[in-house]
């Protein structure tokens, strides 16, 4: 999934979870699913930040 | 028939001389047309005449000697003052005395010539050309013209065998530069100056034209130029080149034509309407060469300047570059840290959003909880009042009160008789007291 995909599902889950949309029992689930989102945006931005980092290295 | 006294005709003769020398005994500057000039054994012989303004027939003439002792100082100077030798069609204002002779007749001898005149009037002649070719529009068309660029393919008109003309190849060859030449030969001299370099710019062009309409795309003419040259030596006759039709022709050529026909006197006709004009043929080569030259340093120095413009180009471009690359690392985190902000506020509304839905579903049951004890009280109370009602009620419906009371109660067969008309004789019938029962029989 890409970065944006991800981000903007995770956006999807807050807006729906703080309009209420989702009941009890899905809840935990779309934590979950929230928790997912989040790591794996994370994992993107570092990963991109230590490759440009590498790659800057690289030219000077 | 009476005698008649005749004279012979050298007495006539005579007598004619005798008038003449002795009424016209002086010397007379007269201006006249020559018709006619030869030498003979040094001698110039001429014909002299006058012709009417604007019909050009004759109205006088008459023939005109000059003695090779007079000759031999009158030729020279002339020819170095006026650039040419006598001819015919020229103008000339001659010192002349009268001369019969019984066995030539009458002739004017010339004893001197005054060349300023014949400039003057060559000078007029040649006002009239260039009024002429103003008046046509083309006396400024060859400096109009340009030299090309890479002016190296020449076409030069002049007598095969000059040493000008080797000058000038030699030069050219020297300079180090691709020059390339093609001799159209032509009479530089005399009375046929005029017909022959004609022909040859005929030639030129039409080697031109042939190029220009053969080509389809980009029309290559043969040459860049038109060199005319003459080789120096001694002052000769230029007359040839100061003509209407050569000038002309000359005006209205499509090449630029560079005249170097070495004379030291005023410019004529022909360089004044050529492109440009130089003395000599090693002045034309100079010329060419220094044209050259000068579009080499022109090369030169764009490529300088080309060079030096995309170094400096380069220069900023790099600059501009590093000034970009300095940014990235800053633009890098920045971008990042704007990431991670956002995911981060993500992860605090969710947090927000997820516990706020736990607390309502919480403070729901806790609701719900708080409501259930006094309902289970309350609807425990009821089912307990109902009970007790339903006891109260039991309670007074039940038979041993009523039997404590007295009465009694009649059972046949187990069931409870309430008619007497329910019962027939023989019946067992049992009644119960407050205290025991008694069996008895219907009758």
């Amino acid at each position: 999934m890409k970065y944006e995909e991800a981000l903007h599902q995770l956006e999807t889950i807050v807006s729906k979870m703080e309009q209420g949309q989702y009941d009890i029992d899905e809840l935990a689930e779309q934590l979950k699913n929230a928790q997912k989102l989040i790591k794996l945006c994370r994992d993107k931005l570092t990963k991109a930040d230590s490759e440009i980092k590498k790659i800057l290295q690289k030219e000077e | 028939m009476p005698t008649m006294h005749s004279l012979t005709l050298f007495e006539l003769n005579s007598l004619v001389r005798q008038v003449i020398d002795s009424t016209l005994t002086g010397e007379y500057w007269v201006e006249a047309e020559l018709a006619e000039v030869r030498e003979s054994r040094g001698h110039c012989y001429m014909e002299l005449v006058q012709k009417e303004e604007h019909t050009n027939t004759p109205i006088a003439r008459a023939q005109a000697k000059c003695w090779r002792s007079s000759w031999a100082l009158i030729q020279p100077h002339f020819e170095h003052v006026t650039g040419q030798p006598l001819h015919a069609g020229m103008k000339v204002m001659l010192k002349v005395h009268a001369q019969f002779h019984e066995a030539f007749g009458f002739s004017w001898i010339v004893t001197d010539i005054d060349p300023t005149f014949t400039l003057g009037d060559l000078a007029r002649r040649r006002q009239e050309i260039i009024r002429q070719l103003k008046e046509e529009g083309v006396f400024d068309l060859q400096r109009e013209l340009q030299l090309p660029l890479f002016c190296l393919r020449i076409a030069v008109i002049s007598s095969e065998g000059a040493a000008g003309y080797g000058d000038f190849c030699q030069q050219l060859a020297e300079s180090g530069f691709a020059f390339s030449t093609q001799l159209f030969p032509a009479v530089m001299q005399g009375e046929q100056v005029e017909q022959s370099i004609i022909e040859a710019l005929n030639s030129i062009y039409s080697a031109t034209g042939t190029a220009l309409t053969s080509e389809d795309t980009e029309p290559t003419a043969p040459f860049d130029c038109v060199v005319i040259i003459r080789g120096g030596g001694a002052t000769a006759d230029m007359s040839g080149f100061d003509t209407l039709a050569l000038a002309e022709n000359v005006a209205q050529f499509p090449l630029p034509i560079i005249t170097g026909i070495g004379h030291d006197r005023d410019e004529c006709v022909l360089d004044m309407v050529s492109h440009q004009r130089v003395k000599t043929p090693t002045a034309a080569a100079a010329l060419l060469v220094d044209h050259a030259q000068q579009v080499l340093l022109r090369i030169d120095h764009a490529e300088q300047r080309i060079a030096f413009l995309a170094q400096q180009q380069l220069a900023t471009l790099s600059t501009r570059l590093l000034a970009l690359q300095g940014r990235i690392p800053a633009l890098v985190s920045l971008a990042r840290t704007r990431h991670e902000a956002r995911i981060a506020q993500l992860q605090q509304r969710l947090a927000g959003a997820a516990t706020r839905q736990t607390d309502k579903g919480q403070s729901q049951i806790d609701l719900l909880s708080a409501h259930l004890a006094p309902l289970t009280a309350r609807i425990l109370e009821k089912q307990r009042h109902q009970l007790e009602m339903l006891q109260q009620r039991a309670t007074s419906l039940d038979p041993s009160l009523l039997l404590k009371r007295g009465y009694s109660i009649t059972t046949l067969n187990g069931k409870t008789v309430r008619k007497a008309t329910a019962l027939k004789p023989g019946d067992e019938i049992v009644t119960t007291f407050e205290k025991g029962n008694v069996k008895s029989i219907v009758k």
